[in-house]
């Protein structure tokens, strides 16, 4: 349903140093540098999927986003969605998707949600009874229909998200991107949110393209991850794999007994592994993953062991990690 | 767009503007009173000191009353507060949600726009009523319902004018950040010129000739020159033709403006 290749945008920002003199300098000359935005992606989503985009502030997910939405036009490269060139504005393709940007209100400030609905049911040109089956279904699912008549503005910031995804979801679009959709929202809004657009893509297997900071959003939302750094791709793939690829590592916590927990030589635990944490009889620590075996045989033989677990580090850990531009992929 | 589409849009910006009722009257009143004190003051002063019972076709009586129906029709060809919207959503990102609609930006804010002029509409003629009453007449104006009735495809005309003239300032936020002085300077000139202030038939001689083969007329001075009865059917008709062949002039040159402007768009803010 989407497809990317070798997709690139370069912004020409101008530089503007401080202080007054520099600022009327500007006035007569400019300096402007190049930005690489989006350093020539290639990827592509299909039908039902979510694919979540990982990056750090400025990696350049939100201009990937603009350019699939037909907002931006790309330096250079190609892409196709639903067979459609986005930048070619073509309303049969924009009939059929959607964006939603977190951080940016999109319905008309002034007015309540049935009249903004009203109004999208005309832009997308939706019948009668499909509008009002989906408007139905859309506010019970989000429990907002004893809000629908209350002026946009007067509503707080999760119950104008849910009003954000009613109006993007209403013309039952069949690529949605998410632009950061649970920015700002307290915890059980989050969940709404998440619950809500998996119900979504279970019923209409939309494409969906999801930004976010938030780790919990990708896990559970997404099975498949793309991680941007400076605009280039630097992972894309399962989510649960991102940790056997870039994770040398394992985990190993040991809970000593509390006789042991004095006798703990450190020069020797840091020998088996690094050292994350050690306190009141509790030491983690990071392991190779082809030595964690021999590892935790050995501090079971060497020390007396209340509780010993072994897990794979947090993927936010990791995805930190190549957002970081640290990671070393184990190959 | 769909013609539903194009009704709704109208009737949603009617109702925005008509939800701020308090805003509503105050605006209509003190604007009202302010326009009637400088319109007086300033031409009684004029003709007081010139000693004149007629300058350039116009008595006292007459020039007051082009001075209130100008600022009364130019209300409508203005059009509420949208002056701005196209250059400030280019400026701070809203603009992309159009582009991700599936409808024509420029027609879905006339449609916008039109909507914006009801509430004028409905004041001006308030005003209109409430005035009326209190002129005297005048030997060189004669408001009757042809005039009325030919001056309504002239304030439709000028409105869609002004609506195509403005935009064009207005896109050159995609090239700079900023065109808040632009828009500013040209409503200037646009009022200077287009009659708005005073009938251009005051302006030197010289200078009429210019301003006479320019558009700016055709947004105020026409429209109520028509309505005081000045204008001849036959100088209607040419004057409503000459008008629309500057809207398709101001279209023309709308387009690539628009479509190299959008090709720019980084949609900052969001």
């Amino acid at each position: 349903m989407i497809e990317v290749k070798n997709l690139r945008k370069v912004f020409r920002i101008h530089q503007k140093p401080p202080g007054l003199l520099a600022s009327v300098r500007s006035l007569f000359r400019r300096e402007y540098v190049d930005k690489v935005a989006v350093a020539g992606a290639d990827f592509s989503v299909g039908e039902g999927e979510i694919v979540g985009m990982i990056g750090a502030n400025g990696a350049g997910k939100t201009t990937l986003v603009k350019m699939l939405s037909g907002i931006v036009h790309p330096t250079s490269g190609e892409a196709r969605v639903l067979g459609y060139n986005p930048w070619d504005k073509h309303n049969d393709l924009r009939r059929q998707i959607s964006l939603i940007m977190g951080q940016k209100a999109q319905l008309w400030w002034d007015l309540p949600g049935a009249d903004c609905f009203e109004l999208l049911r005309e832009i997308y040109q939706i019948p009668r009874p499909e509008y009002e089956s989906n408007l139905k279904r859309l506010t019970e699912m989000l429990q907002v229909e004893d809000e629908l008549n209350t002026q946009i503005r007067r509503l707080s910031l999760g119950e104008r998200m849910k009003m954000e995804l009613i109006a993007a979801l209403l013309h039952s679009p069949r690529v949605v991107y998410l632009d950061e959709p649970t920015i700002g929202l307290d915890i059980t809004t989050q969940k709404a949110v998440r619950d809500f657009l998996l119900s979504y893509r279970q019923d209409h297997a939309p494409a969906m393209i999801l930004t976010s900071h938030y780790m919990e959003d990708i896990e559970r939302l997404c099975e498949r991850i793309i991680i941007i750094r400076e605009g280039e791709l630097v992972y894309d793939g399962n989510l649960k794999r991102v940790i056997h690829e870039y994770a040398p590592y394992k985990q190993l916590t040991v809970h000593l007994n509390r006789a042991e927990t004095a006798a703990v030589d450190k020069d020797y635990l840091e020998r088996i592994g690094k050292v994350m944490e050690e306190k009141a009889g509790t030491i983690i620590l990071r392991i190779p993953r082809d030595q964690v075996t021999s590892a935790a045989a050995e501090i079971l033989r060497k020390f007396s062991v209340q509780d010993l677990s072994i897990a794979d580090p947090e993927i936010s850990e990791i995805i930190e990690l190549i957002m970081g531009g640290n990671e070393k992929p184990q190959r | 767009m769909n013609p539903a589409l194009f009704l709704h849009l109208m009737s949603i910006e009617s109702r925005r503007l008509l939800s701020y009722r308090v805003d509503f009257w105050i605006t209509m009143i003190l604007t009202l009173i302010v326009q009637l004190v400088v319109i007086w003051a300033l031409w009684t002063a004029i003709f007081a000191e010139s000693g004149k019972d007629i300058v350039a076709g116009w008595d006292l009586q007459g020039i007051l009353a082009y001075g209130v129906f100008v600022f009364l029709t130019g209300r409508v060809v203005r059009g509420g507060d949208l002056q701005m919207a196209v250059a400030t959503e280019i400026y701070d990102g809203s603009l992309s949600r159009f582009l991700v609609y599936p409808c024509n930006y420029c027609f879905t804010k006339y449609a916008q726009q039109l909507g914006n002029i009801f509430p004028d509409i409905f004041q001006s003629v308030l005003m209109a009523l409430l005035i009326i009453p209190f002129m005297e007449s005048s030997t060189t104006v004669d408001l009757n319902l042809t005039g009325i009735l030919m001056c309504l495809p002239s304030i439709f005309c000028a409105h869609l004018l002004f609506f195509m003239m403005g935009l064009l300032p207005q896109m050159v936020a995609f090239w700079a950040d900023n065109v808040w002085s632009l828009s500013v300077m040209m409503r200037m000139v646009t009022m200077l010129i287009g009659g708005a202030t005073f009938p251009l038939s005051l302006f030197p001689d010289s200078m009429q000739s210019v301003l006479y083969m320019l558009p700016f007329r055709y947004l105020f001075e026409f429209p109520t020159l028509v309505l005081l009865g000045k204008v001849g059917i036959e100088e209607w008709i040419t004057g409503i033709v000459s008008c629309l062949i500057w809207c398709g002039f101001f279209l023309l040159l709308l387009i690539p403006v628009w479509r190299r402007g959008t090709l720019r768009y980084t949609g900052v803010g969001i």
